[in-house]
C-alpha cells in the first residue's frame, strides 16, 4: 500500500494505492500560508481507509521549494566561485559571488591552489550568511578545491550548511552547476523545516513508513537524501503529473500528454512509453540550472480561463478571474463552455448557460457560443503542441549520424489528465485528427504519480586512462585504475557497482539501471593516441513501482 | 571522397550564415569540421585535411540566395588559405586576405605577396606572410595598419573569417606566438559577420581558450578573463621580427595605394588571355595535379576562364578534365565563348571529362 500526496497551486490531493487500484482519494484546498495544514487534512481524509501496518511508503510532491523561491523566503547565500580562466561568470549568477583564485583544468589537474586568505576575506564579507555554496569549474573532474574551500569555510565561518557544486550535479556546465548549488543552499532551511514537520506529523499519526520526496526528473528520493539536495524537489507538480500518466497509460506510440488544470495546460511529449527530458536542465527564476527535469511546456488554458471578446475577437485565457459562473463565479470561463456543451457535469447548468449568453454574438445560441469557445481554447493548445514539436526538432544533436537520420516527432495519441481534460481533450484530438485517452483517476493523477514513482539516483563516472584514475563527481570519489586498457565496458561495470553501493547507503533498491549518457574520447599526444577519457552517467531508471487503473482509448 | 561529414560541415556553415542574414543573430561562428581552406576549384583528393572548400560553398550559396555581391574573407589560419585563394583568384568582388606563417617555412609553401589575383582581379588577393615567432603585437600591427584600412576601402557587404587557430603559441604544427587574447581582440576588431572554423591542433592548450575568446568577442561579451594557464610559455617577439613586419606592411601600403594603375598595367600586359600553369600536390591522398588556367581579359566584364587539369597517383590512375567557368557577372560575349570553348574541348576528346560551370544559372553542365 502506497500513499501519495500532491500539493498543487489550488488543491492538495492524497491517494492510497494498492494492487493497481486507487483505494481512496481526497482533494483539499491548498493552504498557502502553511502547506502542512492542507497536506494533513488531505492525508487525514484518506487515512481511515489505510491499514498502517501495510503502508510501505509515503511520497510527497510539494511546491515548498518552488514557493520559497517565488515568495523570496530563501536564505542569503555566501556564494564562492572558483572559475579559473574563461567567461566572467560573476555577473550571470543570482547574486554577486566572491571569486576565489585556484584552478582545476579540464582534465581534473590542479593548476593553481586556492588561497586560504581569500576564503577568510570571503567569510568576513558574508558574515551575515548562515548557508554557503561553493562551486568550481571542472570540479566534476576533481572536487578537491571545492572540498578544500568548503572545509575552510566550515572552520572559519561555522555555517549551518554548505553546498558544493559537484555534489549537486555530476555533469559539465559550470554555470548551471553554480546556479544549482546557489539555489540548493538558498532553499535548504525552508525545506528542512518542512521535512521535519512532515516527519513529526506522520509519527503523531502512527505512520512509520519511510517518506520520499518527488524530484523534477520524476524519481523519488528518501527524505534524508532530499535534505542534502532540496533543489531537486523543485517543479515536482508537473513531474508528478507525468508520473501519474506513466502509471495509468501504457503505450509505445509517440504521444502528447496534456495536464489541463484550473489555470494552465502542461504539455509533455512521449516516445516509447517514456516522457522526453529537457536537454540540459530546469530554469529556476530565470537562471539555468543542472536540475534534470522533463521537457514541459505550459500554456495558459485551464478550466478557469477567462472568456471574453477583445476587439471583436473571442479570447480564452491566459488570465483567470475566479471560478466558473456555474460554481458561483462572476465571469464566463472555459468550464462554463464545457458544461453547456455537455462535456462536464458539475455546477449549475443555468448559470453556465448565462455565462455563454454573455459572450454569445447577436442571435447566437449559448450552445453554439460554447462550441466557439472550446474551438478557440483547443486551437491555442494545438498551436502550443506544434511549437513544442518544432522546438524538439530544433534541439541540438551530437552526432553526424543524428543529423543524417533525423526523425520527426509525430504524435499518434493524446493522453489527457487533470480536472478539465475530459472536456477539452476530445476537441483537441479532433482538431489534430488523432486518437485520445483520458484515464480513470485522471482527476488525481498527480497524487497517483507521487504514490507510485520509483526511487532514483544517478552518478557520473569519468575515467582518464592516461592519468590512471576515475572519479565519481557526485560522491567526491577519486580512485586509481590499474589497467591502461580500461574500456567502456569496464567503466559501465564500475558505474553499476558504484551506483548499487550508493543506493544501498541511502536505502533504495537499484534493480533497473540504465546509461543516461556515455562518451569515449581518444587522448592524442603528438600524433599518437596515448589513452582514453571515458564518461559514463548511470541512473536507476525513473518509472513507476506499479501501474494503476485501466484506460479506454477513443479512436476518432 | 565527399562524406556525410563534409556535407554537414558545409551545410552547417550555410545554416550559421543564414542565421545572420535572416537577422536571427548578430553574428555567427560555424564550428564545423572537416575544414576547407586548402580545397580548390578542382578537387582530385584531400589536401591539408581539406576536401571541399566549406566557406566558398557558403559564400556562393549566399550570393545566389541573398543577392550579395562584395564579400571579404580574412583567413586567420597559420597556413596559407591556398584553396580559397584559388577559387576567388579571378573574382574582383571577393577580397581574400590571408595572413599566415611564411610559406618558406610552412605548408603549403605558397601565399607570397606576389600572388595578388589575376589581372582583372588584381589586389583582391592579399597575402601577408609573417615570420615565425610573430606575437599578438605583430599581428595587431598588421591588423590595425593594413587589414582594417583595406577592408574600409573595399567596403564589403559581408565579412567572413576563416578562423584557424593554429597561430597559437602552443600549436604543434606551426611556429607562431599568438595567444587567446590576441585572437579574441582580432575577432573584436574584425567584427566578422560569419566565422568558419579552419585548423588548430593544440587540442587542450589552445582550442578551449581561443574558441571561447573568439565566441565571446563576436558576441560582444567580456573576454578579458580568457587567459591560458601556461601563458608564460608564450615567446616574446624579437626586434628583427617587428622590423620585418613593419617593412612588409609598408610594401603593401605602396601596392594598395596604386592598385588601380597596377591592375590597368597587368591587363594591358596580359593581352587577350592571362595564362598560368602549376603543379598541385594532394598531401593526404598522394596525388599530383598539373593544371593550366586561362582567363579572358575582357573589357566588359572580369572575363570567363578555363581550367585544364590532369592528375595521377598510386591507386588513383590518371584522370583529366576541362572546365569553362561563366562568372556571375560575365558579359554575353564571354558567356558564349565559354560555352564554345567547352564544346570544342569535348570534340577534341583530349579530356576524361568536360564541364561548363554556369554561375549565372547556378548549374554545372557535364558535356
Amino acid at each position: 500500500m502506497l500513499l501519495g500526496i500532491d500539493v498543487g497551486g489550488t488543491f492538495t490531493d492524497a491517494v492510497l494505492v494498492a494492487s493497481g487500484r486507487i483505494l481512496a482519494s481526497s482533494k483539499m484546498p491548498t493552504t498557502h500560508h502553511d502547506l502542512l495544514e492542507g497536506i494533513l487534512s488531505a492525508l487525514d481524509a484518506v487515512l481511515p481507509a489505510a491499514d498502517h501496518t501495510q503502508l510501505k511508503r509515503v511520497a510527497l510532491s510539494t511546491t515548498i521549494v518552488t514557493n520559497a523561491l517565488i515568495e523570496d523566503r530563501t536564505d542569503k547565500v555566501g556564494l564562492c566561485l572558483i572559475p579559473g580562466p574563461g567567461i566572467d561568470i560573476g555577473k550571470i549568477v543570482p547574486v554577486e559571488p566572491v571569486i576565489l583564485s585556484g584552478y582545476i583544468d579540464h582534465r581534473g589537474r590542479e593548476v593553481r591552489e586556492p588561497e586560504v586568505v581569500e576564503v577568510r576575506a570571503a567569510c568576513r564579507h558574508y558574515s551575515d550568511c548562515d548557508v554557503f555554496a561553493v562551486a568550481g569549474k571542472f570540479a566534476v573532474r576533481n572536487p578537491q578545491h571545492e572540498m578544500m574551500v568548503a572545509d575552510w569555510i566550515n572552520e572559519i565561518a561555522k555555517p549551518q550548511y554548505i553546498t558544493t557544486g559537484a555534489a549537486v550535479a555530476g555533469s559539465l556546465n559550470f554555470w548551471r552547476r553554480a546556479n544549482s548549488a546557489y539555489f540548493n543552499a538558498a532553499v535548504w532551511r525552508q525545506f528542512t523545516h518542512f521535512s521535519d514537520a512532515i516527519e513529526q506529523a506522520l509519527r503523531q499519526r502512527g505512520i512509520d513508513a519511510p517518506v520520499y520526496i518527488l524530484k523534477a526528473d520524476g524519481g523519488t528520493m528518501p527524505l534524508a537524501a532530499a535534505k542534502m539536495l532540496p533543489i531537486e524537489a523543485i517543479f515536482t507538480g508537473p513531474a508528478a503529473s507525468v508520473l501519474g500518466i506513466m502509471a495509468m497509460y501504457h503505450d509505445d506510440r509517440p504521444a502528447v500528454s496534456l495536464d489541463i488544470g484550473g489555470t494552465t495546460t502542461d504539455i509533455a511529449l512521449w516516445q516509447e512509453g517514456k516522457p522526453l527530458f529537457a536537454s540540459q536542465g530546469a530554469v529556476v527564476k530565470g537562471y539555468p540550472t543542472a536540475v534534470r527535469a522533463f521537457r514541459l511546456k505550459s500554456v495558459g488554458i485551464g478550466g478557469d480561463s477567462f472568456v471574453r471578446y477583445e476587439k471583436g475577437e473571442l479570447k480564452v485565457g491566459p488570465m483567470r478571474k475566479g471560478p466558473a459562473m456555474a460554481l458561483g463565479g462572476s465571469h464566463p470561463t472555459l468550464s462554463d463552455a464545457m458544461i453547456v456543451a455537455g462535456l462536464s457535469t458539475f455546477g449549475d447548468l443555468d448559470r453556465a448557460c448565462q455565462a455563454m449568453t454573455y459572450i454569445a454574438l447577436p442571435g447566437q445560441m449559448p450552445g453554439d457560443a460554447a462550441k466557439a469557445v472550446l474551438d478557440v481554447a483547443a486551437g491555442i493548445v494545438k498551436q502550443a503542441i506544434a511549437e513544442m514539436i518544432d522546438e524538439q526538432a530544433a534541439e541540438p544533436v551530437y552526432k553526424v549520424e543524428d543529423i543524417v537520420n533525423k526523425t520527426c516527432f509525430d504524435p499518434q495519441m493524446i493522453i489527457g489528465v487533470g480536472g478539465a481534460a475530459a472536456g477539452l481533450v476530445p476537441i483537441i484530438a479532433e482538431q489534430l485528427n488523432i486518437s485520445y485517452q483520458v484515464p480513470d483517476g485522471s482527476m488525481v493523477a498527480n497524487a497517483v504519480g507521487a504514490a507510485v514513482a520509483r526511487p532514483t539516483l544517478d552518478i557520473t563516472l569519468r575515467a582518464d586512462t592516461t592519468q590512471g584514475y576515475y572519479t565519481v563527481a557526485e560522491l567526491a570519489v577519486k580512485n586509481s585504475i590499474n589497467s591502461r586498457r580500461f574500456s567502456v565496458a569496464d567503466a559501465q561495470q564500475l558505474a553499476v557497482e558504484v551506483l548499487r553501493e550508493r543506493a544501498a547507503q541511502v536505502g533504495i533498491e537499484a534493480a533497473d539501471v540504465e546509461i543516461v549518457q556515455q562518451e569515449e574520447f581518444n587522448l592524442v599526444r603528438g600524433f599518437n593516441t596515448v589513452g582514453k577519457i571515458i564518461t559514463c552517467r548511470m541512473q536507476i531508471k525513473p518509472g513507476v513501482i506499479m501501474t494503476v487503473g485501466r484506460v479506454q482509448e477513443v479512436v476518432l | 571522397m565527399i562524406t556525410d561529414a563534409h556535407l554537414i560541415s558545409a551545410g552547417g556553415a550555410i545554416t550559421a550564415a543564414e542565421a545572420v542574414l535572416k537577422g536571427e543573430v548578430l553574428r555567427s561562428f560555424a564550428l564545423v569540421r572537416p575544414p576547407g581552406h586548402h580545397a580548390m576549384k578542382v578537387v582530385h583528393g584531400t589536401r591539408g585535411f581539406c576536401t571541399v572548400n566549406i566557406e566558398a560553398i557558403m559564400i556562393e550559396y549566399l550570393r545566389s540566395h541573398y543577392g550579395i555581391k562584395k564579400v571579404a574573407i580574412i583567413d586567420t589560419d597559420v597556413h596559407h588559405g591556398d584553396g580559397t585563394q584559388d577559387i576567388f583568384y579571378h573574382d574582383p568582388d571577393t577580397l581574400f586576405i590571408s595572413f599566415h606563417q611564411d610559406g618558406r617555412t610552412l605548408y603549403p609553401g605558397t601565399g607570397f605577396m606576389e600572388e595578388m589575383g589575376s589581372p582583372n582581379a588584381l589586389c583582391s588577393t592579399m597575402n601577408i606572410p609573417l615570420p615565425p615567432g610573430t606575437t599578438d603585437e605583430g599581428l595587431h600591427y598588421v591588423l590595425d595598419n593594413l587589414i582594417l584600412p583595406v577592408l574600409a576601402d573595399f567596403k564589403p557587404e559581408l565579412v567572413i573569417n576563416s578562423a584557424g587557430q593554429d597561430n597559437h603559441y602552443s600549436d604543434p604544427l606551426a611556429n607562431m606566438a599568438i595567444t587567446a587574447q590576441g585572437y579574441a581582440r582580432l575577432a573584436d576588431k574584425l567584427k566578422a559577420d560569419i566565422a568558419v572554423l579552419e585548423g588548430g591542433y593544440s587540442i587542450e592548450d589552445a582550442l578551449p581558450y581561443v574558441n571561447l575568446g573568439i565566441i565571446l568577442a563576436m558576441a560582444k561579451l567580456d573576454y578579458s578573463k580568457v587567459i591560458e594557464p601556461n601563458i608564460e610559455e608564450c615567446p616574446k617577439q624579437t626586434a628583427r621580427t617587428t622590423q620585418y613586419i613593419r617593412q612588409l606592411v609598408d610594401r603593401w601600403h605602396k601596392v594598395w595605394a596604386k592598385r588601380d594603375m597596377l591592375k590597368y598595367e597587368a591587363v594591358a600586359k596580359a593581352g587577350d588571355f592571362w595564362n598560368s600553369q602549376r603543379s598541385i600536390y594532394y598531401d593526404d591522398s598522394g596525388i599530383s595535379e598539373q593544371r593550366q588556367e586561362k582567363v579572358r581579359m575582357c573589357h566588359e566584364c572580369a572575363g570567363y576562364y578555363m581550367i585544364a587539369t590532369e592528375a595521377e597517383g598510386a591507386g588513383f590512375g590518371v584522370k583529366s578534365a576541362f572546365a569553362s567557368v561563366i562568372p556571375r557577372a560575365a558579359c554575353p560575349s564571354c558567356r558564349r565563348r565559354a560555352q564554345d570553348e567547352a564544346i570544342t574541348a569535348k570534340r577534341q576528346g583530349r579530356y576524361g571529362h568536360c564541364f561548363i560551370q554556369d554561375k549565372q544559372q547556378d548549374i554545372l553542365e557535364k558535356l
